[in-house]
């Protein structure tokens, strides 16, 4: 159907966007396919509009003729939350990247919503400030993806998620119209909240075209410790310790044995391989405080079974921990073809156990799972490896997924920390919050989408 | 949970080799890094979309055709995207093939193959007649000795065609040799013997055309009777140290010492032959693509820089192995001008903003990128090559 639909309103797209600007090749219809999963769809189109006029003169068509618009950023997501299963119009919103404020009064900056996160960042950065949520790809994701996932990182733990920062919203609504909500009150209590509704929403609510978020001042000092564990349970156990001990880190994260060898494949760093687990944690602050913090750390982790803690002696070293931390999703590819990568959350002391349960799936379904992630906050990022083309081993995964997901619920967690449902874990939503809230979700989608446009068959089913 | 089809094994267009595509698990990593798509924002021109632009060949998902071409031309093998790959994709070597197979299909653009004709035809890349490769030393005060080396010379240097051809990069050889007649540095110039390095050839895909370009050269070498030869240009040196090996295959290059003028400029530095002026200004330098992160040379030419007193360097935020192309590698200014022209301001940019008056580089190409964009986008930097730096500071004999 969408066949006969399209070609007509494809000059009519051309007219909004430019005639260079609408692409219909099927080789860029295989580049605008996929996100960082193993997953693909081709669109039918793409248009890359330049501003915001834009966006809602193509929602306005397509909302005219029942098309579905898929919004993307830069394709890092990890849920296929991007990926435009039932064909329509792929929505890049990528040439719109400018930094359109930095309003140093009120500690905010307000962008356009394809700017790259980390140019966000750089900018406030500057001039001596802080904006602190860092998902690994911020460098290869826009700001405007993360707050459509909601998007965490290593620096959360201590100061917060991307919707803790975001203030304000430019949307475009399914029929095109344009609405801004929220401001730079820091305290607003009129009406529903819709700037959170929309954080997380995944584009499926409207097209976030422009965002304002708050910054903070940049912490004066930090240290990094990388505490190695012979033993990957010790580690678990010794992420708790450190979190009760009164130290707060700013990260504590975590890489099992697999994710070092192969991020050490890649970076050199000489991690040391014969280890399940290294653990890497920051403190930041005053320089006293810094000190004093790390220093606690070091003494726990000893305490819990490490076998070595060594504090990064210069902002270099810590910055190569960091890399190799970054780097683990990535490098990955070096060991399997395909990678399906989840980021269950569960509370903090349920990780050692979270930890037990994986390994044990992994056994159960033969399938190597990498642990890494977020562990202070819970967040973990089990990754199971596979080759996609073998049949039989992606039945294996899909069986090895749902008992991941169930294990992380059976401890009270949940399905996603930061990547949000996407398709990926669109089959495991009702099992994390019940028939009641899924009901919710879908009468929300209703009243804000009637035709079900906008990335549609995301997060739930659209039945 | 939601899978591709099913992949089916390759069918045409060469042989797609899985074992290149497989590792690219589509993190995105590369997206922050190449020129080109930091630029257009477009994913089809990005690395991570050429290279699902060859699975999908390989998957029998997509045709090969013109456009596919046009994508895979569109790059300009800077291998910025290979340096931060956490797995391992080496999109430089999928390109080399794709273009390989393209160029034997008949697939290969008009201007690339205009200029692939140029350059085999004439055997340099303007076209002009070979002779003219010395226009350069004309209006030198004396003509250079290194044009009656008598088969004698202990370096030869292999000038390259744009600085021989190209009235806006004269400068550099006509500093080098002054810079070599003043260090006392026996050396010898080809002339209308030196042919083009080859490196179009091989961008293009026509490596057997490149490996002409080879003997040629290594034959003009040979006859200077020198052991070690030099160029200032980072294109040719990669050619020479790095393929022209692989193309010979028969170990003829091991007994010749192949140098970049980094390198001899930081040894005559370092051994006191060359003594520098104080110049205090500000100073950062650009690693080309072939010099640094495909050749590893990072130092030689910093070290040269540290050498001259009271001048300031600094870095730009993007360097050394992480260094940003200056817009004018892999023939792309030929195939897409328009495009090139957007890419240096980039750079220009990151230079103002570490603090930079001057950019350093050590290659012709980058000098007339970002000399030119400089000009067009009225930016108070100014562009030079290390040798015109080194001719410029050098203290004469008569003042030591």
């Amino acid at each position: 159907m969408l066949d006969s639909k399209l070609p007509p309103v494809i000059d009519e797209l051309k007219s909004i966007v430019g005639q260079q600007y609408v692409l219909t090749s099927p080789e860029d219809l295989v580049a605008y396919s996929y996100d960082a999963t193993f997953t693909s769809a081709r669109p039918n189109l793409v248009a890359l509009p330049a501003n915001t006029q834009e966006v809602s003169e193509v929602l306005k068509v397509a909302n005219r003729e029942v098309i579905p618009v898929v919004p993307r950023g830069m394709g890092s997501g990890l849920a296929a939350g991007s990926i435009p299963f039932g064909g329509g119009i792929a929505l890049p919103l990528t040439r719109m990247d400018r930094l359109l404020d930095i309003d140093y009064d009120n500690m905010m900056v307000t962008a356009e919503a394809g700017i790259i996160t980390s140019e966000l960042a750089d900018a406030v950065a500057r001039e001596g400030y802080f904006y602190p949520p860092d998902p690994s790809s911020d460098h290869y994701s826009t700001l405007g993806g993360n707050v459509a996932c909601n998007a965490g990182g290593a620096h959360c733990l201590k100061y917060g998620i991307t919707g803790d920062y975001v203030t304000a919203l430019e949307v475009v609504l399914a029929d095109g119209r344009i609405m801004r909500v929220g401001g730079k009150a820091t305290k607003n209590v009129t009406g529903y909240d819709l700037v959170h509704l929309l954080v997380g929403s995944e584009g499926t609510l409207a097209v976030i075209t422009e965002v304002t978020v708050r910054f903070i001042a940049a912490p004066k000092s930090e240290r990094t410790a990388e505490a190695v564990f012979p033993r990957l349970a010790d580690a678990g156990k010794a992420i708790n310790a450190v979190l009760s001990s009164g130290v707060g880190p700013a990260m504590l994260e975590i890489m099992d044995e697999t994710a070092i060898k192969s991020v050490e494949d890649y970076l050199h760093l000489g991690l040391p391989l014969d280890v399940e687990a290294i653990l890497i944690i920051q403190t930041d602050g005053d320089e006293a405080d810094v000190v004093r913090g790390i220093e606690t750390v070091v003494e726990v982790c000893r305490q819990n079974g490490a076998r070595e803690v060594r504090v990064a002696a210069t902002p270099e070293e810590s910055e190569e921990l960091w890399r190799a931390r970054h780097s683990i999703s990535g490098s990955l590819g070096r060991i399997r073809p395909n990678k399906l990568g989840e980021d269950i959350t569960v509370p903090h002391s349920a990780v050692p156990e979270m930890i037990a349960r994986i390994k044990e799936i992994s056994a159960r379904w033969d399938l190597p799972i990498v642990i890494f992630g977020h562990a202070g906050d819970g967040n973990l990022h089990p990754n199971i490896l596979f080759d996609k083309r073998d049949a039989e081993e992606s039945k294996r995964v899909e069986s090895a997924v749902g008992d991941l997901f169930r294990a992380a619920v059976e401890v009270g967690g949940s399905l996603s920390g930061e990547h949000g449902v996407g398709v990926l874990k669109r089959p495991y939503l009702e099992m994390a919050v019940g028939p009641v809230a899924v009901e919710m979700q879908k009468r929300i989608k209703q009243a804000w989408d009637p035709k079900n446009i906008l990335n549609p068959g995301k997060i739930f089913s659209p039945t | 949970m939601t899978t591709d089809k099913v992949e089916t094994p390759a069918r045409t267009a060469g042989a797609v080799a899985d074992e290149l595509y497989l590792k690219c698990i589509r993190c995105g990593e590369c997206l922050s890094v190449c020129p080109v798509y930091r630029e257009t924002r477009i994913e089809t021109l990005s690395p991570r979309g050429k290279v699902a632009l060859y699975r999908a060949i390989g998957e029998g998902d997509l045709e090969v055709s013109q456009v596919y071409a046009s994508r895979l031309y569109t790059c300009l093998m800077c291998e910025a995207c290979r340096e931060v790959c956490p797995s391992g994709v080496e999109l430089d070597v999928i390109l080399n093939q794709v273009r390989a197979d393209l160029a034997h299909s008949g697939l290969m653009p008009d201007s690339l193959r205009r200029l692939s004709e140029t350059v085999v035809a004439a055997g340099n890349i303007s076209g002009e007649d070979n002779a003219q490769r010395l226009g350069w030393t004309a209006n030198l005060e004396s003509k250079p000795v290194g044009l009656d080396h008598g088969g004698q010379a202990e370096v030869a240097y292999f000038v390259g065609c744009v600085s021989s051809l190209f009235p806006a990069s004269y400068s550099i050889p006509q500093s080098l040799v002054q810079i070599f007649e003043q260090a006392g540095v026996n050396y010898a110039l080809m002339g209308n013997d030196e042919h083009c390095c080859g490196y179009p050839l091989l961008l293009n895909g026509e490596a057997e055309r490149a490996l002409e370009m080879a003997r040629y050269n290594v034959e003009a070498v040979r006859a200077t009777g020198a052991t070690r030869v030099v160029m200032a240009c980072p294109s040719c040196y990669h050619m020479w140290k790095h393929t022209y090996p692989e193309l010979l295959d028969n170990g003829e290059l091991d007994h010749l010492e192949i140098l970049h003028e980094t390198e001899i400029l930081a040894d005559l530095a370092r051994e006191g032959r060359l003594r520098f002026k104080p110049w205090p200004v500000t100073v950062t330098y650009h690693d080309s693509c072939d010099l640094g992160r495909k050749s590893g040379i990072f130092e030689a030419p910093r070290d040269v820089l540290r050498a001259i007193p009271e001048l300031e360097l600094v870095e730009m935020a993007d360097h050394h192995e992480n260094s940003l192309c200056c817009g004018g590698g892999g023939n792309l200014e030929t195939y897409n001008r328009e495009l090139v022209q957007s890419l240096p301001r980039r750079r220009l940019k990151q230079a103002q903003d570490a603090g930079a008056k001057y950019i350093v580089v050590s290659c012709q190409q980058c000098k007339r990128t970002l000399a030119g964009a400089a000009r067009r986008e009225r930016m108070r930097l100014r562009v030079m090559d290390l040798a015109e730096v080194v001719l410029r500071q050098a203290e004469g004999e008569t003042d030591a």
